[in-house]
């Protein structure tokens, strides 16, 4: 399995424009009767003109109920307090800002509670948000819309179990009684969370997490800091599926995962570098796990090369982070002039994503030929 | 030497600019290759298309696995855990090694490949560079040794077949195929160009290297043709009214008999004259030996004198 991106919404969102930029601007700084100048002030140097830049992801996550798609921005602002935290509201299907006026009207602020003091949240168990706190070692249900800890509601303690453990990250499923809590490297699967909860396995990551999401009660898909994204079965567990996002170009500065469990596909969030005159950048990224062909490898012999000799020629289908594609129909051609006999003209792709064709050498000779494959892939989405 | 297949136009670096490549390993179910550099995973084809997909970490060091598969020795723990299939990267919920913690002086390292067969309960362990040690994987003691004399530590251990592994010295290129189900010893040599990192490719059984010039290479188990021997006589003495038994071995660059490769005869007179009797085949094939066979009719004429009995080789 891979991952086949069916959108890009990019940017998908902006910073409140400050209409003007200044080529040294003031810091902010006290006059006697009034504040002068900016926080900050470097998001307005010339050619900057935005008073909002993105200082990080506080949360990324499908609320199910809303059917809606929301992420909460930790910004640094030329204005009071210097920085600010938005709730930012996107269509699931499209992606389109749907709150988009009020963000900009700054009217939909989510106090620090909700941002720098909650970890990573993630939707979970009967549709609702958890996650692990910055403030103590809990993970804790939510509000779905203010990311603050829902009074009263679930929450555990695994710095009470055995071993001990504190996570930035966690998948909750309370329906079998299981958690999945990532630190940094490394995914810790519980069970028995309800009474005595057991560690009973691990799952070492191909770097450090980024962020974690939830698909439903034996999967959870994450993304590391360099785009890489894996599904695991956090039930057994094993790893299911390890692909990889779409041009992991350099300027991305983070990334954040999460499921959209109504369609089934893969949401990621961009953070990437602002543009020179300070406009952002980010964007959203909609996967939905299948196969996506990123090349097709240099057919290669495997068996010797000897005139008479029936040879062997292997190629790849392989996806963006090399995982193979199947099933596939591969074809040959053999350039003129044809020396030998292609045996096979056409081929499926294995598991691997392995397409092996057959030629048989000419009795004699030493000849030269070549092997030309390709592959249709049609969009069925 | 064996037969050089393929060279790849690609160089395979993946990500990194010069990544210091330390392990390489043949994964079936992707019938493609995990590299392992210092810092990072790599999935590598054979055509030199390799694709970088994280970074390691744990300090987990890389041991080849029966059955084609391989897996990671920990430090931390002294214990060897299985691979995941699906991206290579360590299972920490699976030991190998329940009974004996694998210390350091038994422990895989990038210049001296360890092997576990955890079905038969053993362990593979270079002391030197001549002799590999077979102990015991429940109680860490020698159960047997194989001594190769390669003069060189095997970079690599790579399983090949039921009871057999391939080890790979990496500055000589020399090859090893051993044996190591009752009767333990070594089987095959042969020998590839020099290389950064090599694997055995189980499926099509090829050595797939990875050069310090990051080139791939893929060698099939089959030396290539270096010498013919000149035909002797069994008995040396000819006869007439006879088929006199005569054999030509062909070999490679060290030595290696090459099999089933057709050798030419043609008869030749001497100083302009005519060849004396004939032979009983214009081509015969190479045995497993290298050995090629035919048989000298001399004349029953009575005549006397001096023949010339030519062999060739056509190398396609």
């Amino acid at each position: 399995m891979s991952l086949w991106l069916i959108q890009t919404k990019s940017p998908c969102m902006s910073y409140i424009d400050n209409g003007f930029c200044t080529p040294s601007p003031q810091p902010r700084t006290w006059k006697g009767d009034h504040w002068e100048g900016y926080y900050n002030p470097w998001l307005v140097t010339c050619p900057r003109h935005f008073q909002q830049t993105t200082s990080s992801i506080g949360h990324f996550y499908y609320d199910p109920g809303a059917d809606m798609l929301r992420a909460i921005i930790l910004y640094n602002t030329t204005y009071w307090p210097s920085w600010d935290a938005q709730r930012l509201d996107f269509v699931a299907e499209t992606g389109e800002w749907f709150n988009r006026e009020a963000v900009l009207a700054r009217q939909v602020f989510v106090g620090v509670w909700g941002t720098a003091w909650t970890g990573k949240a993630t939707m979970g168990s009967y549709n609702k948000i958890y996650a692990p706190m910055k403030t103590s070692t809990e993970i804790k249900e939510l509000n779905s819309l203010t990311m603050e800890a829902v009074a009263g509601g679930w929450s555990v303690n695994p710095y009470t179990w055995n071993p001990k453990s504190q996570y930035g990250f966690a998948v909750v499923n309370r329906v079998d009684n299981l958690l999945a809590g990532v630190g940094s490297w490394t995914m810790d699967c519980w069970s028995g969370i309800d009474a005595t909860p057991v560690r009973f396995g691990q799952l070492r990551l191909p770097n450090v997490l980024d962020y974690l999401a939830y698909e439903n009660r034996n999967y959870c898909w994450g993304i590391t800091k360099d785009g890489v994204i894996v599904k695991a079965d956090y039930k057994i567990p094993r790893w299911e599926m390890i692909s990889t996002v779409q041009n992991p170009a350099a300027d991305a500065r983070g990334y954040a995962i999460t499921f959209d469990t109504r369609r089934k596909r893969v949401v990621v969030f961009r953070w990437r570098q602002d543009a020179a005159d300070g406009a952002c950048q980010n964007q959203l990224e909609f996967y939905y796990p299948m196969v996506n062909p990123a090349r097709l490898t240099q057919p290669v012999p495997v068996t010797s090369l000897r005139a008479g000799n029936r040879i062997i020629l292997v190629s790849h289908l392989i996806g963006d982070a090399g995982e193979g594609l199947s099933p596939y129909t591969v074809e040959g051609e053999m350039a003129a002039p044809v020396e030998g006999q292609l045996i096979t003209p056409f081929t499926n792709t294995e598991r691997s994503g392995k397409a092996a064709f057959q030629y048989q050498a000419p009795p004699d000779g030493p000849v030269t030929e070549t092997l030309k494959i390709n592959t249709t892939v049609e969009e069925s989405l | 030497m064996y037969e050089q297949i393929f060279e790849s136009a690609l160089s395979a670096r993946g990500s990194e600019a010069s990544p210091d490549w330390r392990y390489l390993f043949y994964l079936r179910s992707w019938d493609a290759f995990l590299a392992l550099s210092a810092l990072k995973y790599a999935r590598v084809f054979r055509d030199g298309t390799a694709i970088t997909f994280g970074d390691r970490s744990g300090s987990y060091e890389a041991l080849g696995r029966v059955n084609g598969a391989f897996a990671y020795w920990s430090p931390w723990t002294r214990k060897v855990y299985s691979a995941f299939d699906i991206n290579g990267l360590p299972n920490p919920n699976e030991v190998l090694n329940p009974a004996w913690d694998i210390e350091y002086a038994f422990a895989p390292n990038s210049g001296a490949g360890t092997f576990i067969d955890d079905i038969r309960k053993l362990y593979f362990h270079q002391p030197n560079s001549n002799r590999l040690d077979i102990l015991d994987l429940d109680t860490g003691k020698k159960v047997d040794e194989i001594v190769h004399n390669a003069g060189e530590r095997f970079a690599a251990i790579a399983w090949v077949q039921q009871g057999q592994v391939a080890g790979l010295c990496r500055a000589s290129g020399k090859m090893r195929i051993m044996t190591y189900l009752g009767e333990n010893r070594v089987i095959e040599t042969g020998r590839i160009s020099p290389f950064k990192v090599a694997a055995y490719d189980c499926e099509y059984h090829l050595f797939f290297t990875i050069g310090t010039d990051y080139k791939t290479r893929i060698f099939c188990r089959e030396a290539w043709p270096a010498a013919l021997s000149v035909p002797v006589f069994e008995p040396a003495q000819v006869y007439g009214f006879n088929a006199n038994e005569v054999k030509t071995r062909l070999t490679g660059q060290d030595g290696e008999p090459c099999p089933g490769w057709w050798v030419h005869w043609a008869l030749e007179g001497i100083g302009g004259g005519l060849p004396i009797g004939s032979l009983d085949k214009a081509v015969s094939e190479t045995d497993k030996d290298g050995w090629a066979e035919n048989y000298y009719y001399a004349p029953d004429s009575g005549q006397t004198g001096q023949t010339k009995i030519k062999t060739s080789v056509v190398l396609y």
